[in-house]
C-alpha cells in the first residue's frame, strides 16, 4: 500500500547512506567517462537555469557532453510521459518532482534507484548535509529516487508599513491571519487583505500547509479525511480568508497573479512560494516594506510545506553511471553555493551557513527573513502536498474543487467535502 | 508510369504520417495503463466509460456552447467588417491591415495579454468600466461569464479571419447582379439580404468549416486564461482529454475521449460540406 510508506525502514536507509558516503574514496575519478553524451531533460524553471549557467564547467570538469532538452514544466512532463512510456533511452536525466509525481514515476518504474551511486559519490559531496526530509521524500519503497536541488515551500509575505498603520502585529496563528485581514480591511479599503493559490490544480500547494498547521490529515485508515473535523476546519478557513478578504477573481489566482498583486503593492498578506521573492522584490518597491514568516501555527503547530526540485536518472538510460555524474555535480555544494547567491535556496545547511551566502543575505534585510522562513521549513516541513498517492495529481483537482466551490458559494462544507471524499476514495482505491 | 513511381515515396510518406499516429491512438484507446506501466487489452471500456463519465458530459456541453456562441459572433462580426472593408475604398492598405492583424498574433500571446486586461484587481477592462460608473467584473473568474468572456476573445482574435475569407468572397461576386438589382430601385439592405448574402453563402460556410474545426478543438486561450475554471465552467472536452492524458497520465481513456472528439469535429465538417454543396451556385 503506498500510503503506508515504511517510514523506519526509509530513515534507516537514508541514514546507510549518509554513512557510507562519508566513508568514500577520496581520489574520485571525474574523467571516467569522458567523451559520453548525457541528455538532460529540464523544466525552465529558475533552479535549472541557475545550474545550467555552469554547464560549461561541467563539460570541462567530466568531459562528458550535456545535451540540454528544455521545455516548460506541464510540457517537460508531457515529454517525459512520451519517452518513458516507450521505454525509450532518449532521456539519461530529468527533473521531477518527488511531492507531485513521485508516488506515479517510482510505481511505474521510470525512476532509477540512486542508493548505490550515492555512496560512489566524490568524498567531498557531503550527501549527509543534504535535506532529510527531501530526502524522505524522494524515497519510495526503499529506493532514493531523486537527488534534492533546492528547497522551497509557501510562506507568508506582508506589508510591514500597512501592518503599523491599522495597528497589526504579525500574525502568530492563523486566528490572528483571520483577525489581522479583518482589521485592513476596515482600515484600508485600497489593498487586498490576503490573497493565495485559489486556482484549482494550484490549491493544493498552499492548502497544505493550513491543512497540516490545523492538524488535519489526507487520508486516515484508508479512507479520504478531509469531512473531517479538522479537514472541514481546513477547508473553511482557507476559503473563507480568500472569499472574504482575497481579491476579485481569485478562483484563477495562481503564482502568477499573487506576484504582480503584491509586487504592484496592492495586497497587504500574500501565502505564496519562497520561490516568488525575486518576482515579488522585482523593481524593489517592496524591498522595504516586507516582512517575512512561515505560515502562522494552528491547532497542531507549525507543519510548513517543504518541496523541492529533484533530479533523476531515467531507469531507461543505457549510462545510468554517467548520468549520475552531472546529478552528483549539479546536486554539489561547490554548485548549490553558487545558485544560492541567485537567490535558489540550496537543501544543504552547510550553503546555508557559508559566508559568502550570508554576507549575501545581510544585504537586504528582506533576505535574511526569506532565510530564516526557509530554516523552519527545512526543519519542520512536510513534502505531502495532495494525497500521498499515485494519482496525487489527480487528487489536486478535488481538493481544489472543494475549495473552490467554498470560495463561490455554490456548495456548504459538508457537501463540498463529501463530494471530493467521494472522488478520492476512488482514487485511494486505484492500484 | 514513370511518375507513380516517383510521386510514390512522398505519398506513402504522407499517408504514414496521417494513418501512424490515428492508428495508434485508436490502439491506445482499447487499452488501459496501470500506475506501474503495464498495459492491458481492455477492449471498449474506455468508451464504456465515457458513458457514464460526466465530466465527458459536461465537457461537451461546454464545447458545444462555446462553439455556438463563437461562430455566430464570428460570423456576424467577420461578415460586417468584411462589408465595411469591401465598401469603405479610401480606407489605407495599413489600416487594413491592423483590422485584420489579431488572428496572427499566437494565441499564446493573445491569452496572456487578455488575461492582464481581464484581471479583476488590476486589469484595464475593470477600470475602463469603473471609469464609467459601471459595476466590475470578475470576468474570467466568473463561472456565469467565463465562456461568454472565452467566446468574445476568440471572436477578436479569429473574426477578422472571417472577415477575410469573406471579403475574397465579396470580392468575387458579379457586378452584374447589383448592376440589374440598381436599375429594378432595391434598397442597399434588401440588395444585402437578397443577393449578397445569397451569393456569398458557399464563401461564408467555407468559413465555417474552417472555424468549426479550430473552435471544436478549442484548447489555447482556455488552458492559458483559466485551465477550464472556474470549477469546470470553462472545461472543454479537449482540455478534460489533455488534463487526462498529459497530467493524470490516463493515456487509454485519453484517447477515446480524443477520438470521441475527433469524430465529432470529422462529423461536423460532413455536415457543413453537404451544405456548401446545396449553397452552391
Amino acid at each position: 500500500m503506498p500510503i503506508a510508506r515504511n517510514a523506519a525502514a526509509c530513515a534507516a536507509s537514508i541514514m546507510a547512506l549518509t554513512i557510507s558516503v562519508t566513508a568514500s574514496a577520496a581520489d574520485f575519478d571525474w574523467k571516467k567517462f569522458q567523451g559520453k553524451t548525457v541528455t538532460f531533460l529540464a523544466n525552465n524553471n529558475p533552479v535549472s537555469q541557475a545550474i545550467l549557467g555552469y554547464k560549461d564547467e561541467f563539460e570541462k570538469l567530466t568531459g562528458i557532453k550535456l545535451k540540454v532538452d528544455s521545455y516548460q514544466e506541464q510540457q517537460m512532463r508531457q515529454r517525459l510521459v512520451t519517452v518513458m512510456n516507450a521505454h525509450s533511452d532518449e532521456v539519461d536525466v530529468f527533473m521531477t518532482l518527488p511531492s507531485r509525481e513521485g508516488e506515479q514515476f517510482a510505481a511505474a518504474g521510470w525512476y532509477a534507484d540512486l542508493s548505490g551511486m550515492l555512496k560512489n559519490a566524490a568524498s567531498n559531496y557531503d550527501a549527509g548535509d543534504l535535506s532529510r526530509a527531501l530526502l524522505k521524500a524522494a524515497n519510495f519503497r526503499g529506493k532514493l529516487t531523486s537527488v534534492p536541488l533546492n528547497i522551497e515551500g509557501p510562506i507568508l509575505y506582508y506589508r510591514t508599513d500597512i501592518f503599523q498603520k491599522c495597528s497589526v502585529t504579525p500574525p502568530k496563528t492563523i486566528a490572528d491571519v483571520e483577525a489581522a485581514a479583518r482589521k485592513i480591511k476596515s482600515c484600508d479599503n485600497g489593498v487586498t487583505p490576503f490573497v493565495s493559490r485559489g486556482l484549482k490544480p494550484a490549491v493544493a500547494y498552499t492548502f497544505s500547509n493550513m491543512l497540516h498547521n490545523i492538524g488535519g490529515t489526507y487520508v486516515s485508515n484508508g479512507k479520504s479525511d478531509l469531512c473531517s473535523a479538522k479537514g472541514k476546519k481546513a477547508l473553511e478557513t482557507y476559503s473563507g480568508l480568500l472569499r472574504d478578504y482575497g481579491p476579485p477573481g481569485v478562483v484563477n489566482y495562481s503564482f502568477y497573479q499573487i506576484s504582480a498583486l503584491y509586487r504592484s503593492g496592492r495586497a497587504a498578506m500574500a501565502f505564496e512560494s519562497s520561490n516568488e521573492l525575486r518576482t515579488m522584490m522585482e523593481g524593489g518597491d517592496r524591498l522595504k516594506d516586507t516582512g517575512l514568516m512561515p505560515f502562522p501555527a494552528g491547532d497542531a503547530g507549525s507543519v510548513p510545506t517543504a518541496i523541492g526540485w529533484g533530479m533523476a536518472v531515467s531507469a531507461f538510460s543505457k549510462q545510468p553511471d554517467a548520468a549520475w555524474y552531472f546529478v552528483q555535480w549539479a546536486s554539489s555544494p561547490e554548485i548549490q553555493k553558487k545558485v544560492a547567491l541567485q537567490g535558489i535556496a540550496a537543501p544543504r545547511t552547510a550553503v546555508a551557513q557559508d559566508p559568502e551566502f550570508r554576507r549575501w543575505l545581510d544585504e537586504q534585510p528582506v533576505r535574511k527573513e526569506w532565510q530564516a522562513a526557509l530554516d523552519v521549513l527545512a526543519a519542520k516541513g512536510s513534502s505531502e502536498v495532495g494525497y500521498p498517492i499515485v494519482a496525487n495529481p489527480e487528487s489536486r483537482e478535488f481538493i481544489g474543487q472543494a475549495v473552490q466551490d467554498l470560495i463561490l458559494k455554490q456548495k456548504s462544507v459538508d457537501q463540498a467535502c463529501a463530494d471530493a471524499d467521494k472522488a478520492l476514495d476512488g482514487l485511494i482505491a486505484q492500484k | 508510369m514513370e511518375i507513380v513511381a516517383l510521386s510514390a515515396p512522398a505519398v506513402l510518406f504522407t499517408a504514414g504520417m496521417i494513418a501512424f499516429p490515428l492508428v495508434y491512438t485508436v490502439w491506445l484507446g482499447f487499452h488501459s495503463f496501470t500506475s506501474a506501466g503495464e498495459q492491458r487489452f481492455t477492449g471498449v471500456a474506455n468508451y464504456a466509460r465515457l458513458v457514464s463519465d460526466w465530466e465527458f458530459w459536461h465537457g461537451l456541453w461546454v464545447t458545444l456552447v462555446l462553439y455556438v456562441l463563437s461562430l455566430a459572433l464570428q460570423l456576424v462580426l467577420g461578415i460586417w467588417l468584411a462589408v465595411i472593408l469591401f465598401n469603405a475604398k479610401r480606407i489605407h492598405g495599413i489600416v487594413r491591415s491592423l483590422f485584420i492583424s489579431p488572428f496572427m498574433m499566437p494565441p499564446v500571446v493573445a491569452g496572456m495579454m487578455w488575461l492582464v486586461i481581464l484581471d479583476p484587481s488590476l486589469g484595464a477592462a475593470n477600470y475602463l468600466l469603473q471609469s464609467l460608473g459601471l459595476p466590475p467584473s470578475d470576468w474570467l473568474a466568473s463561472p456565469t461569464w467565463v465562456i461568454p468572456t472565452i467566446a468574445l476573445i476568440d471572436t477578436w482574435q479569429w473574426a477578422p479571419y472571417v472577415a477575410l475569407i469573406v471579403l475574397g468572397g465579396l470580392q468575387s461576386l458579379p457586378p452584374s447582379v447589383y448592376e440589374a438589382a440598381q436599375i429594378d430601385g432595391a434598397s442597399g439592405f434588401r440588395t444585402f439580404r437578397r443577393i449578397t448574402l445569397p451569393l456569398l453563402m458557399p464563401t461564408i460556410v467555407t468559413a465555417m468549416i474552417l472555424r468549426s474545426v479550430d473552435l471544436l478543438r478549442f484548447f489555447d486561450i482556455i488552458y492559458i486564461t483559466t485551465q477550464g475554471g472556474p470549477g469546470n465552467a470553462s472545461n472543454t472536452l479537449n482540455i478534460y482529454g489533455f488534463r487526462v492524458g498529459f497530467e493524470f497520465f490516463n493515456i487509454g481513456y485519453a484517447s477515446a475521449l480524443m477520438l470521441t472528439l475527433a469524430a465529432i469535429v470529422f462529423g461536423a465538417v460532413l455536415a457543413l460540406n453537404r451544405l456548401r454543396h446545396a449553397v452552391a451556385w
